[in-house]
């Protein structure tokens, strides 16, 4: 399916929904602050990824969508790359609100400022209807077109790895450990990366890197999430500089486990709940039970945003059903006394029955002697 | 203005440089800030930061979001607190970029944000919100107050501004430093920048050269027709020339600059690119204490003629600092253009930074120039040179 075709189809859904939330008219914002746990809606109608503060689609039930922004001389990149015909300066919203009239409905409040959206409501003479579900709904499991993009994400964030795998080496500092990584994957056109790769004998948790040097025997670990065209992937990998001692070996091996057990319960229409609970087992199991809990995880996997955020977190309170088409990472990142942090994972997609890895690196630990 | 693609992830080098800026720094700004409390009888200011402006909020913790945001409880008289956006086990790591002892994790910061000043004492207080960057997702801000009936709120978020607008002698001191990082990265980038590349390849290449030397964050834009973010989108080979954007942040501070590199001779645009460089030279000869902040943009009006307008689009010059885009402003649309309440000086003082830059597009081509300059007796003084 072409983009054209996509986005099309993406706009009749939206008026659909609209129809039915009895919506004349929809507000969709977007503040430029890019978060890759939060969907991105005007990139989603658009394909559009602002660069200034305020980016408003205005979508009619019946006219034709026109796209507001700024910086004005960001206007012929829109044009360009975006699928909305009619694209002005953020300046010409403000005489078009007051002229709008029905039920409106606003999707991004949650990246809006109280004072803009103040402005906006006096515009309007009404307070806009919070309708973030008609996207978030829409958009929850993955078309052939994202998942086109996705693909291609997670070859990059495969590359990212292999670029670790080839060039980390004792005497880096760890701010040019990660800038291998990042070096690869925007060479290979990702345009964002959420990513931290650390190094050190004992890591207490991911982070950003430091000004470290990198030590022989080092563990790094790395949480690696190039984005193409507003889509994130994400690839959790650890890497030993030299022949770690046993005992790394031996817990990696339960992050395996975990990540097997994970996958295994990544069934359709399993609750998201399932993988986290599956993957808390290994460690239990283990004799790890009090480590299943923050600071020494998170979650166990998350939906990956500027796309859906769905299913959400993998936590044991989350009763999302997996649903076909779905995206998001399992990782059983666990910090271990014995080991410290250590890192594994794969961004999915849940086919008709199951979970599938989007990623082609190996889990193994990797050894670079 | 020139906004560039903002990353969902500061992920540069991560530390605090101790010698150059030592908590003592901190202390002086506080007080300062305290007797604007005084004044204005609040009992606490909140101030709110996340990694896309963060200026404030660093401004007395030395802290920067490295995603999503954080609010920093500022009492009258007492320790600050800091309740950011992160995970638990993020906390140890945020402690060693700022001097706050008190830091906290949060994934709901208005609702614990209201805790937090309800065990200060403040449920009936008189703060002040600090939002100069208009970050604070509004649910957010929305539990807060209604978590706090009983509080006067008062919005202030232009108070740091006016007292951030003089950078101090360690202020000045971390600008060189990033300015200079920045003129080996504008030098370098031209042995990239080579025909047949995609223009995804060279900015791969020019992001490695700043990350390899320790910068925080860099942004580029950069073509030949306009200026675009790095895009899988952007895969065509680059042509007789580029024009390349670049601003990176280095222990928290940004530096700004423009270059174009040509590939082949054009004349035409090469004469463009160096009425470009005169100007912003003139320009600079403005920056001088008590100069009007307006004879900025007067001399670029006039040297520029009919190219001004579109000059005009991508800003001429704006303060630079703890953010990108500070006070002082050219002018009040400029201001608004990144929710700035005012142009927060129209006369020039030492110890004022500002970028000037001067785009030029004819033809359906661009040309950039610009630098980041510090105000001194003499006339601009290029931070590169700091």
């Amino acid at each position: 399916m072409n983009g054209q075709q996509e986005f099309e189809n993406r706009l009749v859904k939206v008026r659909q929904a609209m129809r039915e939330k009895g919506l004349q008219t929809l507000l969709v914002f977007d503040s430029g602050r890019h978060n890759f746990l939060r969907m991105n809606y005007v990139a989603y109608l658009t394909d559009f990824i602002s660069v200034g503060p305020e980016t408003m689609l205005v979508v009619p039930l019946e006219d034709e969508p026109v796209l507001f922004l700024a910086p004005a001389w960001d206007i012929p990149r829109a044009r360009e790359e975006s699928f909305v015909q009619t694209i002005k300066s953020f300046k010409e919203l403000w005489p078009r609100l007051p002229n709008i009239s029905g039920k409106i409905g606003l999707i991004g409040r949650e990246a809006m400022h109280v004072d803009l959206h103040d402005e906006v409501a006096r515009s309007l003479k009404q307070t806009p209807a919070n309708a973030k579900d008609i996207i978030e709904n829409m958009a929850r499991c993955k078309t052939p077109f994202e998942l086109e993009r996705l693909r291609r994400a997670a070859a990059i964030a495969d590359a990212g790895v292999s670029a670790l795998h080839e060039d980390a080496r004792p005497g880096l500092k760890e701010y040019e450990l990660a800038a291998i990584v990042e070096h690869r994957m925007r060479s290979l056109g990702a345009e964002d990366n959420f990513g931290m790769v650390v190094a050190n004998s004992h890591n207490q948790a991911l982070h950003p890197a430091t000004d470290r040097v990198v030590q022989p025997g080092d563990i790094i670990i790395g949480e690696i999430t190039p984005c193409i065209g507003g889509l994130f992937v994400q690839i959790c990998r650890t890497v030993v500089l030299g022949e770690p001692a046993p005992v790394v070996r031996q817990k990696y091996a339960i992050l395996e486990k975990a990540m097997g057990l994970g996958m295994e319960a990544a069934q359709t229409g399993a609750l998201a709940s399932a993988v986290a609970v599956a993957i808390n087992g290994a460690f239990v199991e283990a004799g790890y039970e009090k480590y299943c809990r923050p600071p020494f995880m998170r979650v166990r996997g998350h939906g990956l945003g500027c796309g859906s955020f769905a299913p959400g977190s993998l936590e044991d309170e989350n009763k999302t059903r997996l649903e076909e088409g779905m995206t998001f990472i399992i990782h059983p990142n666990q910090y271990l006394p014995e080991t410290g942090y250590l890192t594994l994972g794969d961004t999915v997609v849940m086919t008709a029955t199951r979970a599938e890895s989007l990623m082609k690196s190996s889990w193994e630990l990797y050894v670079k002697n | 203005m020139i906004f560039s693609r903002h990353s969902v992830l500061k992920r540069g080098c991560s530390t605090w440089d101790k010698q150059q800026m030592p908590e003592e720094e901190y202390q002086g700004r506080l007080e300062v800030v305290r007797q604007q409390m005084d004044q204005q009888g609040l009992d606490a200011l909140v101030i709110y930061g996340d990694n896309y402006s963060f200026a404030d909020l660093c401004y007395l913790t030395n802290y920067f979001p490295k995603v999503r945001g954080g609010i920093a409880v500022v009492p009258r008289t007492g320790a600050i607190s800091l309740l950011l956006n992160i995970g638990s086990r993020d906390v140890p790591f945020a402690k060693t970029l700022t001097w706050i002892e008190d830091v906290r994790a949060s994934n709901q910061v208005g609702a614990d944000g209201a805790k937090l000043l309800k065990e200060k004492g403040f449920e009936k207080a008189r703060l002040g919100l600090v939002d100069s960057g208009q970050g604070f997702p509004l649910p957010q801000w929305e539990e807060m107050k209604s978590a706090l009936p009983q509080v006067t709120w008062q919005s202030l978020h232009s108070l740091l501004q006016p007292i951030r607008l003089r950078k101090t002698a360690r202020e000045l001191a971390a600008m060189g430093a990033a300015g200079r990082l920045l003129r080996e990265i504008c030098q370098d980038a031209a042995s990239v920048i080579k025909p047949g590349r995609k223009e995804y390849e060279i900015v791969a290449d020019i992001d490695r050269l700043a990350r390899n030397k320790g910068a925080e964050d860099i942004r580029i834009l950069a073509g030949e027709k306009r200026l675009n973010p790095p895009s899988f989108k952007q895969a065509a080979s680059i042509g007789s020339h580029w024009s390349v954007y670049f601003a990176v942040q280095h222990e928290r501070y940004w530096a700004e600059a423009g270059r174009t590199y040509f590939l082949a001779n054009d004349m035409k645009v090469q004469g463009a690119y160096g009425k470009a460089k005169e100007i912003v030279a003139a320009m600079a000869q403005q920056l001088k204490p008590n100069g009007a902040v307006a004879a900025i943009d007067e001399t670029a009006r006039k040297a520029l003629g009919e190219f001004y307008a579109t000059a005009a689009v991508y800003g001429i010059a704006n303060g630079i600092g703890l953010n990108q885009w500070e006070a002082p402003f050219l002018s009040e649309g400029d201001a608004r253009e990144v929710r700035a309440s005012f142009v927060g000086a129209t006369t020039l003082n030492e110890g004022m930074t500002l970028a000037l830059r001067v785009t030029i597009e004819s033809q359906g081509k661009i040309v950039l120039f610009g630098d980041s300059f510090q105000v001194t007796a003499g006339a601009g003084k290029l931070l590169m040179e700091g």
